[in-house]
């Protein structure tokens, strides 16, 4: 077995309540890592086209990869794999928290669930003694997911739901401590399974190749990050809304149902805010993660928890116009308690708020207004009256209501936090994103728009190469499984350093708006290993990972979950972003909205697709994907 | 004329005000150096705006005219700093 894996596959059955563990596929670990690209890969091989989400055919699958298990810092995170119930097509979401170290501690790569129980069910596995317990759940069934964790106690790591996947929610998610696998609908799925909690222990030791030569450099790496502006600095102090002041200044923060890009009030739903007003403790970090980006704010009757994210309090709180911290804070909570994405359900929230605007649908809940909102959500949880249309999502949503034009998701998952009017690469990636409208599966507008070096995100440079290349980067760092916000570390201190008003800042920022070719080829490069995650997978597997080692991989898993879409029914007619943002400028600088037609061909080239948006055989065959 | 600036986080508690509006300004330039004049010495506002960008109504003036970018009754003038978020 390769180094890094536990080597080890747990297939449970839940109707049947059988397990076994099967031996982990060499060959697949070789071309897809892990997490990510070893979950697509078992879903595409073991379901057939057209499965509804939500039956017993539709496997769920948990997938951790190499780094998991390891101290590497942002190395505790799992992916969840199946069909998503959102968007009928790809679904995965990945989570931190300590459940990946515990699934390898337990000796095990990847879980995969099988049909369904017909009574509420937990599953104990004990990784030490190969032991499967099937454990009825109906004492569980109902409670929340902190409540849930609780019970289950802390010696085993859990991933839980709450009523929201119980109910399925299309947009519900899977809880690992106060984190969440959050988008696609990948708890509705555990939830149609019956499922309520997996839980974990064991004390087996990840085997590595370069036992030493991983902790020396680890160690570097550690020091790295905390002298590092974002990981040291920014996202340590501000967590993830340290970043609401630019987005509001750059004119991309959603605001009114992305009506607008900038809010008065974003000042005091800020990272910054929080810290001065709201922070009574910064705990919440993924098991061994020196950036501690996660926050602890006090909540009315709930004491202290989790504090919201960039995309919370973007979505819940300009979005709806609402710029009370506290509120916020309060409906984060109740959110993760239920176990739903707060993506997702923010901007459903303000489409039916636009909806109520228009006079087209009354969900009791107005722009501006928190009234109503707090038991919207809890109704939306537990499907009760208009929540349970709201529970479908916005696409769904707007099919029986309409709305079309301001229901804002790609293929069906909600947009994130990035208005891509300003952020032109970032609404590529949006549109191709083979599970929807998301940022963490690529994070063009890093390097585009909200980093220290950035381009004009408004003109056509580069903004549909951006997209290819972090796309790609994603999908082999969800495999390993890493947190995506490695990839911040990416430049340098001294880029962070330089004034972005001066003549060379300006002249770096235009000279990399025209390195397309010479970007692409650097990034293809089959050499040595470069950057951290590179070395620590080469140090732990004794496989070589260059950049275009990576670069190779990514673009195979995303090659696979496009043909994952194309069976299921997506095609380029899905590769679209909402016509808001298409038609409607934000921008005195605009004339229009997002111009994606005119980068999508491109893009399909770049990837080697046809016009029609498919993978050439070519294609296919360059990346040695099987289909 | 009226330009409304947006100061950044730390500017604004330096200054104790988010947000302020001039009654005249031509350019990006006069924005920064009206913006200046309202620091005390000891508020140090060459710190506080030397890795921060500015926007006009959104538009980083790094892709139009720089400082001398010209301004028009009713703008928006915002300090950013790079961030990144999730
Ligand atoms: S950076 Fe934040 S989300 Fe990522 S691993 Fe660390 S604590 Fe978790």
């Amino acid at each position: 077995m390769i180094k890094g894996y536990a080597g080890r596959v747990l297939e449970i059955d839940l109707a049947t309540q059988t397990f076994s563990f099967q031996p982990l596929d060499e060959e697949i670990a070789r071309l897809y890592i892990g997490g990510k690209g070893y979950g697509t890969r078992l879903l595409y091989d073991r379901t057939e086209a057209g499965i509804d989400p939500l039956g017993p055919e539709n496997p769920l699958i948990f997938a951790t990869g190499p780094l998991n298990g390891s101290v590497a810092p942002q190395s505790n995170r799992f992916a969840v794999v199946c069909k998503s119930p959102l968007t009928g097509g790809i679904g995965n979401a990945t989570c931190g928290g300590n459940y990946a170290y515990g699934m390898k501690r337990a000796g095990i790569d990847i879980i995969v669930v099988s049909h369904q129980s017909e009574h509420p069910i937990r599953i104990e596995v004990n990784g030490d003694r190969d032991e499967v317990e099937f454990i009825d759940a109906t004492d569980l069934w109902g409670k929340g997911t902190y409540e849930t964790q609780e019970i289950l106690g802390k010696k085993k790591a859990h991933a839980v739901i709450g009523p929201a996947g119980e109910n399925r929610v299309l947009y519900a998610g899977i809880v690992s401590n106060e984190r969440i696998a959050g988008r696609t609908g990948v708890g509705a799925v555990m939830g149609s399974k019956r499922l309520k909690a997996i839980s974990v222990t064991g004390t087996r030791k990840l085997e590595m190749d370069d036992p030493e030569a991983f902790k020396t450099y680890t160690k570097e790496i550690r020091e790295m990050f905390k002298e590092h502006p974002v990981m040291g600095s920014s996202l340590k102090r501000f967590g993830t809304a340290g970043i609401v002041n630019t987005t509001n200044a750059r004119g991309m923060l959603p605001t009114k149902n992305f009506q607008k890009g900038h809010f008065d009030d974003a000042m005091t739903i800020s990272g910054e805010y929080m810290e001065d007003h709201e922070l009574v403790g910064v705990k919440s970090s993924c098991l061994h993660c020196p950036v501690t980006c996660g926050r602890d704010v006090e909540v009315e009757g709930k004491g202290r928890v989790k504090g919201p994210e960039y995309e919370t309090v973007a979505l819940m709180g300009s979005n709806l116009l609402i710029g009370d911290l506290k509120k916020v804070s309060e409906w984060n909570f109740l959110a993760d308690d239920l176990g739903m994405d707060t993506i997702s359900l923010g901007a459903t929230l303000s489409f039916a708020m636009e909806l109520q605007e228009r006079g087209m649908f009354d969900a009791g809940v107005k722009f501006g207004e928190s009234e109503g909102v707090s038991e919207l959500i809890r109704d939306i949880g537990h499907r009760r009256g208009v929540g349970d249309d709201l529970a479908n999502g916005s696409k769904k949503m707007s099919e029986k209501i309409g709305g079309h034009d301001f229901a804002m998701h790609v293929k069906g998952l909600e947009l994130s936090a990035y208005d891509p009017r300003g952020s032109f690469a970032q609404g590529v990636e949006y549109a191709t994103t083979n599970r929807g409208g998301c940022h963490v599966q690529g994070a063009s507008m890093y390097l585009e728009s909200v980093g220290p070096l950035t381009i004009n995100p408004q003109n056509l440079k580069l903004k549909a190469d951006i997209p290819v290349l972090m796309q790609n980067t994603a999908c082999a760092i969800n495999s390993m499984v890493l947190c995506i916000f490695t990839t911040y570390a990416m430049f340098p201190a001294a880029i962070h350093d330089m004034d972005p008003k001066s003549l060379t800042h300006r002249m770096m920022s235009k000279a990399f708006e025209n390195s397309g070719p010479v970007m692409r080829m650097a990034m293809g490069m089959k050499g040595k290993p470069m950057l951290w995650f590179e070395k620590w997978l080469t140090y732990i597997t004794g496989q070589t990972f260059s950049s275009g080692h990576l670069q190779e991989i990514g673009a195979r898993i995303f090659n696979l979950e496009r043909m994952y879409n194309l069976r299921e029914g997506l095609t380029s007619k899905d590769d679209t972003l909402p016509p808001r943002i298409l038609n409607e400028s934000i921008y005195e600088t605009m004339d229009s909205g997002h111009p994606l037609g005119e980068l999508l061909p491109r893009y399909y080239k770049l990837r080697g697709w046809n016009a029609d948006g498919v993978p050439t055989a070519k294609t296919l065959d360059r990346l040695q994907i099987r289909i | 004329m009226s330009i409304q600036v947006e100061l950044t986080y730390d500017m604004s508690k330096a200054l104790g005000q988010r947000s302020f509006e001039l009654e005249t300004a031509a350019t990006v330039r006069e924005v920064v150096a009206q913006t200046a004049a309202r620091f005390a010495e000891g508020d140090d506002f060459d710190k506080l705006v030397r890795c921060t960008a500015v926007a006009v109504n959104g538009v980083l003036v790094n892709y139009r005219k720089g400082l001398k970018t010209k301004l028009v009754d009713g703008d928006l003038v915002g300090f950013v700093k790079s961030s990144a978020g999730g």
